[in-house]
Parts: C-alpha cells; sequence; structure tokens
C-alpha cells in the first residue's frame, strides 16, 4: 500500500481543473455537480428494496423457523405425555391380564375351577370320558399374590374408560405399539428441551419457554 | 491546500496503518490461529451431546405374554447449594409469592409419599451438591414436581422395569438393583437385554432451543434384543397355585412343581418351574432368601424311590432282567452285613420286576439291581446327569452329590440303587423322566427359547440331544411306570381318559446337624403314555408330620389335566400296558 493510491479518489477531469484553476491563481471555480439522472435513482431505490426485502425475507424465514422450533417443542412434548399415559395405560391392561387378577375377576363373577371336560371320539361315537357337573365349591385360590408395584395409576385415567369412549380399534396393539415406540424426534424426553408441558406457566405468552434440564 | 500530503498527515496515516496492520495481525492470530481455541469452546458451549438410551429387551413367555418390561420413570435430585426459599408468580393475586425451602419439603414430600422432614433434610444437606429425594417416580408426579419449579430441585429420566406378572415366574426372571441386574434372567442374559446406547449431538442457542440450521447428528441406539422364554405364564402361575395350596396344606419347608414340555420340536422345554413362595421382582426384599432363587436349581436332595427308575432303566438296559421276571420279595433282607427292609412289614410275595417297581420295594429293587456291577450301576448314574451339575442357561447350577464307587461307605452301593447316598436337584430328577419318556433319547432341559432381535429375527437356543438308553428300554419303562399309577403307590395320579405313568418317592432330608430329620416327598409322571406329551413333577421338602402321611398325586393330577387340556391334547386310545405287579392271578395282596 501506498499514500499515492489515497490522493487518487477524487475525478481526474476535477482535479485536473482545480489545478490549472491554482496555476492561474484565481478564485475557487465553484460548479454545482450534475444531477442524478431518473434512471439511476430508480437503479438506486430498486437496489435498497431488493436489499430490504431479502431482509425481511431472512428475517421471516427465521422467525418461522424459530417458531416452528417451538411447535417441534410442543409437539414432543404433548407426544412424550400421550406415551406416557400410554405407558401407564398399558400397564393397568397387563396388570388386569396377569393371571392373578383375571383368577380375581373370575372368582367376584362367581366362576369356579372347571370339572374334567368330556370327550367323544368322533370316529366311533364313543364317549371316551364323560363330563362333569362344576362343583360352586372349586374357588381358585389366591396363593400367588399380584404384583406388588404395579396398582393401577388412576392418575392416568381409567383403561375402562378409555376404551369405552374411543373408537373402536384405538386401543389395539397396534395403536399401542405406535405410542409406545420412542420419538423420533430430536428433543425427546431427557434431551435439552424436554421439560415443559401443556399447562405450564406462560409468563403471559403463548409459546412456553423452553427449559434445559429435565 | 499542497497538492502532496502534509508531513503530519504521512505520519499520521502511518501510526493508522500501522494500528491497522496490529489489528490485522491480531485478527488474523484469533479468527485464523485461533491459538487459544474460543471458536472451539465456543461450539463446544452450543454443542449438545446427549446420550440416546437403549430400550432394554423385554422377557415374554413363550406365547408372547409380557413378563418384564421398560417403563419411564424419574429420579427426583436435588442440589443443595441451589435450593433455597424462591418466589413464585401467583394468578390469583397477580403477584409473586414466597415459598420457603420448607413449604418445598412439604410439598414433595406429599407428592413422592415419604417423610418432610427427611426430604428437607436432603434438600437442606451440605457438602453435597447431589442428593436424591425419590427414585423412579412416574411420570405423573415428576410433572407435578416440575410444576413446583422448586429452585435446585432437578428429574433425571431413568427406565424402571416392571414385572406385570409380579410373583409369577418371579425367581426365573429374577430382579434388576439399583446398580444392575441381580438375579435370574434378568443378570444372566444382561448383555442380550441391554443392547447399545446411541448418541444425539445438535447444537443450543442462548435460549435453550436448538438452532435448526446448525449441526445435527445422531447415531441411532441398538436397542436390546428381547428374551423369549420356554415359560408358559398360564402354566406357570397354575402351578405356583398348586404348590403353594399343597406346601401350605402339610406346613413344608418348601415345594416346588416343574412342567417339561415334551411335544415334538419343544422337547426338554420347561413350560413351568414353579415354587411354593416366589420373590416379587418389583420387590424382592419382601420375600424370603430362599425363594428368590429357583429351587428347581438351587435345593439338592436325595431322590427317593424315584432313583429307582436308574436302577429299572440300567437292568433292562443291559438285559439283567424283564418286566415280568419273578422274585420273592420280602420284607428285611441282609445284603453284605446290612440289613435292609422296605417302607412297610408285608408277607414274602411272588412278584414281576413290574410289581417290585410299582409297589417300590427296597428289597426287590436290590435283587434286581445286584445283578449289575457297582461301576455299572454308578455310570448309569452319570449318563442320566447325577454327579454333574445342571446348567439350563439361568446363571444358577444345579447341583448333584454323587461319589464313584470307590468312595462308597458300606451301605452306598445298596442305597444307591433306591434313590439313597446320592443327591441331585428337582432338574436333575425331571431330566431322568424326560429321557425315559422320550425313546430314552437325553434332551437338555432348557428355559430361554429365543433371543429377538428389535427388528423381529429371532436366534433359537438349540440343545444337541443324546440317546442314554434304547427305545425298547424307554418303552418298557412307561409301561412300569403305569402299573405305579394303575395298582402301585400313585394310584391318585389317574386322569380319566388318559394313560398315566409316574413314580413317587420319599427320602430322608440331611439336617444341617448331620444325619436326617425331615423328609423330601416327590412325585414325577408322564402323560399320556402312547404319546407323551408332558414331564410334571412335584416335590415337597419337609412336610409336618409322619412317614406315609403325604400324597402329591392330587397335585400333580390338578397340573397335568391343565396342561394337557391347555395344549388341547386328546385322550389316550390304546388300553392300560401295565404288566401285572404279581404272580399268578391274584393281584391284590395287602400292602
Amino acid at each position: 500500500m501506498s499514500v499515492l493510491p489515497l490522493a487518487e479518489p477524487q475525478p481526474a477531469e476535477h482535479a485536473a481543473r482545480r489545478r490549472a484553476a491554482a496555476s492561474e491563481g484565481a478564485k475557487p471555480d465553484l460548479k454545482a455537480l450534475p444531477t442524478v439522472q431518473r434512471r439511476q435513482k430508480g437503479l438506486i431505490v430498486g437496489v435498497l428494496m431488493l436489499l430490504i426485502t431479502a431482509l425481511a425475507a431472512v428475517l421471516a424465514t427465521n422467525i418461522y423457523v424459530a417458531n416452528s422450533q417451538y411447535d417441534v417443542v410442543q409437539m414432543t412434548n404433548e407426544h412424550r405425555d400421550l406415551v406416557h399415559q400410554n405407558q401407564a395405560l398399558s400397564q393397568q391392561v397387563q396388570f388386569l391380564e396377569s393371571p392373578q387378577s383375571l383368577s380375581n375377576s373370575a372368582v367376584s363373577l362367581g366362576m369356579v375351577m372347571p370339572a374334567p371336560a368330556g370327550t367323544i371320539d368322533l370316529s366311533t361315537g364313543d364317549i371316551v370320558s364323560g363330563a362333569e357337573v362344576a362343583s360352586s365349591s372349586e374357588v381358585p385360590s389366591s396363593f400367588v399374590s399380584a404384583p406388588s408395584s404395579l396398582q393401577p395409576e388412576l392418575s392416568a385415567g381409567d383403561v375402562a374408560e378409555h376404551a369405552e369412549t374411543s373408537a373402536s380399534g384405538l386401543l389395539g396393539t397396534g395403536a399401542l405399539h405406535t405410542l409406545s415406540q420412542p420419538s423420533a424426534g430430536e428433543n425427546s424426553p431427557g434431551t435439552a428441551t424436554g421439560g415443559t408441558s401443556p399447562g405450564t406457566d406462560l409468563h403471559g405468552g403463548t409459546i412456553p419457554a423452553p427449559k434445559l434440564t429435565d | 491546500m499542497a497538492r502532496t500530503l502534509s508531513l503530519r498527515m504521512r505520519i499520521g496515516l502511518a501510526i493508522v496503518l500501522a494500528l491497522l496492520v496490529v489489528l490485522g495481525g491480531r485478527l488474523f492470530h484469533i479468527q485464523g490461529l485461533d491459538p487459544a481455541g474460543h471458536a472451539h469452546q465456543a461450539i463446544s458451549n452450543r454443542l449438545h451431546t446427549v446420550e440416546v438410551p437403549a430400550a432394554r429387551g423385554d422377557i415374554i413367555d413363550t406365547q408372547g405374554r409380557l413378563l418384564a418390561g421398560s417403563a419411564d420413570r424419574y429420579d427426583i435430585v436435588a442440589d443443595p447449594r441451589l435450593t433455597g426459599d424462591y418466589t413464585v408468580p401467583d394468578e390469583e393475586l397477580g403477584m409473586q409469592r414466597p415459598v420457603t425451602v420448607e413449604e418445598t419439603a412439604e410439598e414433595l414430600a406429599t407428592l413422592v409419599e415419604s417423610d418432610a422432614e427427611d426430604v428437607l433434610e436432603r434438600l437442606t444437606a451440605e457438602d453435597t451438591h447431589y442428593s436424591t429425594i425419590a427414585r423412579n417416580v412416574t411420570p405423573e408426579v415428576h410433572q407435578r414436581i416440575m410444576e413446583l419449579r422448586a429452585p435446585g430441585v432437578y428429574a433425571e429420566p431413568v427406565s424402571e422395569r416392571t414385572y406385570p406378572s409380579g410373583p409369577v415366574a418371579g425367581s426365573i426372571i429374577g430382579f434388576v438393583g439399583v446398580d444392575g441386574p441381580l438375579e435370574g434372567l434378568e443378570a444372566e442374559e444382561n448383555e442380550a437385554l441391554t443392547g447399545e446406547p446411541g448418541e444425539r449431538i445438535y447444537e443450543v442457542g442462548a435460549d435453550g432451543v436448538r438452532i435448526p440450521t446448525a449441526t445435527y447428528e445422531e447415531i441411532p441406539a441398538e436397542d436390546g434384543q428381547d428374551l423369549r422364554l420356554t415359560i408358559d405364564q398360564d402354566i406357570q402361575w397354575f402351578a405356583q397355585e398348586a404348590i403353594a395350596e399343597k406346601t401350605s396344606e402339610y406346613n413344608a419347608q418348601w415345594g416346588n412343581a416343574t412342567v417339561v414340555d415334551l411335544r415334538e420340536g419343544r422337547e426338554g422345554e420347561i413350560l413351568a418351574m414353579a415354587d411354593s413362595e416366589t420373590v416379587d421382582p418389583s420387590d424382592p426384599a419382601a420375600t424370603d432368601e430362599l425363594f428368590r432363587r429357583p429351587l428347581a436349581l438351587t435345593q439338592d436332595f436325595e431322590p427317593g424311590s424315584g432313583g429307582k427308575s436308574v436302577t429299572f432303566a440300567a437292568a433292562l438296559e443291559e438285559g439283567v432282567v424283564e418286566p415280568e421276571s419273578e422274585f420273592s420279595v420280602p420284607y428285611r433282607m441282609t445284603v453284605d452285613g446290612e440289613s435292609i427292609r422296605n417302607a412297610r412289614s408285608h408277607a414274602e410275595y411272588d412278584m414281576t420286576a413290574a410289581g417290585i417297581y410299582a409297589r417300590s420295594y427296597n428289597t426287590g429293587t436290590l435283587m434286581i439291581g445286584n445283578r449289575m456291577e457297582e461301576q455299572t450301576r454308578y455310570d448309569y448314574l452319570r449318563q442320566v446327569g447325577y454327579g454333574e451339575p445342571m446348567d439350563i442357561g439361568l446363571g444358577v447350577e444345579g447341583q448333584s452329590i454323587l461319589r464313584p464307587p470307590e468312595e462308597w461307605d458300606r451301605r452306598q452301593p445298596l442305597t444307591t440303587q433306591f434313590g439313597q447316598g446320592y443327591t441331585g436337584s428337582v432338574l436333575h430328577n425331571v431330566q431322568l423322566y424326560q429321557m425315559l419318556a422320550q425313546d430314552g433319547v437325553k434332551h437338555p432341559l432348557r428355559i430361554v427359547d429365543a433371543h429377538v432381535d428389535p427388528d423381529g429375527e429371532e436366534h433359537l437356543v438349540t440343545s444337541e440331544p443324546e440317546r442314554i438308553f434304547s427305545s425298547n428300554t424307554s418303552q418298557e419303562m412307561l409301561k412300569l411306570m403305569e402299573g405305579v399309577v394303575d395298582y402301585g403307590s400313585a394310584m391318585g395320579a389317574q386322569i380319566d381318559g388318559y394313560r398315566v405313568g409316574g413314580k413317587s418317592g420319599t427320602a430322608e432330608a440331611a439336617g444341617a446337624a448331620g444325619g436326617f430329620d425331615g423328609y423330601t416327598v416327590n412325585f414325577i409322571g408322564v402323560a399320556p403314555l402312547d404319546d407323551p406329551q408332558f414331564v410334571v413333577s412335584i416335590t415337597v421338602h419337609r412336610p409336618a408330620g409322619q412317614f406315609g402321611d403325604w400324597d402329591l398325586t392330587n397335585t400333580f393330577r390338578d397340573i397335568m389335566t391343565h396342561a394337557l387340556t391347555s395344549y388341547d391334547v386328546p385322550p389316550s386310545e390304546e388300553e392300560s400296558g401295565a404288566y401285572d405287579g404279581f404272580v399268578g392271578e391274584r393281584q391284590d395282596y395287602p400292602w
């Protein structure tokens, strides 16, 4: 870098004229600059508009992306809550399906142990063994206790209510499977943005404040 | 104005330029070379690496019913350096409401169902920045705790094992402690169940939300394999109920009922291994230590008369006896100076070998067994599995003590012929009847059916069958066992429509102080004999009462009937194949 190029910026023509005037020792020759042409004006406005539009677009995109991110957070939380609710409900189902619970339910419905079943030989038509009447005193024993830690979680609602109100098949294994799958999103439980849930204080806003710790 | 720059201007310009060069150099130093690693530090501040936990595999029964699964839970922990009084916005008052740490402790205690003072102590503990307030709280409770928004109170997501059927098959499944699996299949198959955790790397902005356009990497977790057992949850439960009832009836120390599948393609699969009392894996501490591991493996005892089956099968195999060979059987006899007698006094009978087996006479058994060398009998005992540990892939080996003939005392050459003088676990005994029922071929007992990958691919656990007895010996043994049920010592085991065979046994139980101070009673049966489908073994240890008071056949009958009807086994078409027990027409001699 040298000093000289710094002296250059003035238009060469203008500088020459100034040099001429100086040599003549006359008064500075003041002259109005030529006005910017209309076409150039339009170009500048256009460029400015373009810049502003681009800026606005970038801003809008940014806001949109940020907002979507919050939506993702919210939906992930909703998904997680549903997964948890579903887990609680399927635990109730499993609890009710356990042999002890089935036996207890059967007893409360007045059922008793089956008597030997009768068998008929279809090829000969002979009665191989005769069926007997089940005795009303043959109530199944209950030595095996119900699972200790798995009492139905009432907070999640009763699975029977859900079964009644849901469309048929909603509580089928398919639905259970879909809901119990781990979330594919990047904000699944345990990651940076977990911890908020519907019903959290929004501090007057519409977007829940994200939390770093769960 | 001079045409060239003044000296002052030049000096000023030079200084500015020099400063520019310095700044440029510094910029290059920081931005280009970055010796202090600022850029790296900035990225690592934004960069979050989160472990993606691998889901622990489920344990399911042979029908796919869930025996052990996992559920999301939270550990509630506190950093006592950050806890204290705080304020929360109160909507009703429209202002901030102060909350003291004591109030926080009380609310937490109500939510996690513990003592408020204890929680307060944990919240205000000194010299620590980590104290656990509660473990494994449900998502519901976790949410309510987070709504308190108490400072310094955090939740750590954890996965808790759930056992929907509680104590059904509890000792087989095992359990998991705070630091990892402790017992049963949870411990033995831990590696397969665990899987590989993955990783998720992303950048987080100052507001805590992921920067959508920045780095994002995900290494997916490899979930653990599911474990499919050979256990049938329904039969397991039924057997647990039945054996608990029997054990309670006789006020015994413990009881065990084991059901083994003999159906084609499933030979040797354990359908049920039920103990009179079983640990609930969710709460292992509530159960006596004896019942936290499967009794069918942990307990070894003298097989008693059940062991006569080895003597009879060996004699048939060696050709030293036929089922209808005749013997004159006394109540008492003396061999090599040792006096041996039967359980009950009786007149001398002319009996067949089948009759001796059916009535379980020790004297008659000796007459047959003594036709073989000691070493031969010992070799057969070893071949059927006694003297070897029993491993079914559960991490607990069943023990069996059998000394070689040269170490036998004076009575052992005799007592080992009728199931005394050596010990075995329930599964040792069951394995013997499995091979006797299945054409003389030993199919090693097992409890894990398959490992199932997360994508559903199955890796079946197989075992090598091994022939021990000839097909003929096996057929004859089944007929001998049928005699036991038809007219012998276990007539209560008869099931209407099915041909049933089995062998009962009673042996004295060795006490802790040496000598014998109780009994171990067992019955092992097979049905239907025309095409054996199941082996059911019932064992009761130290029942109260006197010798001869106990009868396990009704428990056997209940469990066997349940198994036969559950698996739609058709009734037998053939008539009984049992041999006569006594020589001549008359068969109803008194016991």
